[in-house]
């Protein structure tokens, strides 16, 4: 992919500047860390905090919710997304960057003798600021995700779109894993998942496979991944 | 029961109380020990454990996720209330399948479990 550098008018430039000033921390921050998906389990128990960070090649995301109840719970996101527009020497990316609130909601759950499945909701209001559009603009997202699980055995799938005035963002994602062997409860248990993923900008659309390690250890959830795009890296701690 | 302790009741009350002061737990009102469906992670099963080790009167706790259990042992001279352990589980996002209230200490169970294996 040939990345151009894009012709910016003066005041856009300086406008720019004092925003990528005042984002300077955050995003420093998510460069340092990865980042973790809402693929995952979204929310954790009753009077928890669960912090998740995401980091991928075209994506960053740091975010964190604490569970008012045993199926709703309140957060915040930040994050960043990367996108290509155009075609051959006039591909361009341009960087979405974006703030919002979140609101997570367990709205089923089967508890089965050897199973577990659940189907999530997760809500995302903000705004986003991209280069070359002006100001900022409302974010929204309604995304729906479910997963069935045993001890040995993952799979995960979810539909995210990500919608503002002029922007779209959607992802598909399908997960299928299995664990190398039972694990006690205060082990450390490995997993190998592998991640189908799709992602539509407006008319533009990726798809990627990626495979991943997994390690669960009580509070501290993991995953290192990659594919001929970039690594992934996935975090999850629960207090 | 013999003729001393069916003529002195206390006797027989002192009898049962020794007989039960060698199993551990039981003498403080038992172990639970918990059949739990939904329980195959880890990092999601902690609620659990993070909600029964809150109550005031809980001591040991073991958790086995392969054998769908949870057993919680009460703190020297306390007893559990069956009724709030099965709602923190409930409240936690799992379903109680069954409760037992067993003499085992909790060490005993999971050498037990760990055994099976």
């Amino acid at each position: 992919m040939n990345v151009a550098t894009e012709q910016i008018r003066p005041r856009r430039r300086r406008a720019q500047a004092r925003l990528a000033a005042a984002l300077a921390p955050v995003l420093g921050l998510l460069a340092i860390l990865p980042a973790a998906p809402a693929w995952a389990l979204p929310m954790a128990s009753q009077g928890s905090v669960m912090v998740m960070a995401e980091r991928s090649a075209d994506e960053r995301e740091l975010a964190a919710n604490f569970a008012l109840t045993a199926r709703d719970a309140l957060g915040a996101a930040v994050g960043r997304w990367r996108e290509p527009m155009g075609h051959g020497a006039a591909m361009r990316e341009h960087e979405r960057e974006y703030t919002a609130l979140t609101y997570t909601r367990l709205v089923r759950r089967w508890n089965m003798p050897h199973a577990q499945a659940n189907l999530w909701f997760v809500g995302m209001l903000g705004e986003v600021r991209a280069h070359a559009l002006p100001g900022a603009r409302t974010l929204w997202s309604p995304a729906l995700l479910a997963d069935y699980e045993t001890t040995r055995v993952y799979f995960g799938a979810g539909i995210e779109p990500m919608r503002a005035r002029g922007l779209r963002h959607d992802s598909v994602v399908a997960r299928a894993g299995f664990s190398f062997y039972q694990a006690e409860y205060d082990e450390m248990q490995p997993w190998l998942i592998v991640q189908a993923k799709r992602t539509r900008w407006g008319m533009d659309a990726k798809s990627e496979l990626t495979p991943l390690l997994r390690v669960i250890h009580r509070r501290f959830f993991v995953e290192l991944g990659g594919n001929d795009n970039g690594a992934q890296v996935n975090l999850m701690l629960s207090y | 029961m013999n003729t001393f302790t069916r003529t002195h009741p206390a006797a027989l009350l002192i009898a049962g109380l020794l007989a039960l002061a060698g199993t551990g737990a039981q003498a403080n009102g038992g172990t639970l020990k918990i059949q739990v469906n939904g329980m195959v992670c880890a990092f999601c099963a902690q609620g659990i454990e993070k909600r029964l080790t809150k109550m005031p009167e809980t001591g040991p706790l073991y958790i086995n996720l392969a054998q769908k259990v949870v057993a919680v042992e009460p703190k020297a001279g306390r007893r559990i209330d069956v009724d709030k352990v099965r709602a923190e589980i409930t409240d936690a996002g799992y379903d109680v399948v069954k409760v037992e209230t067993v003499a085992q200490t909790v060490a005993a169970i999971r050498a037990e479990m760990k055994a099976r294996k």
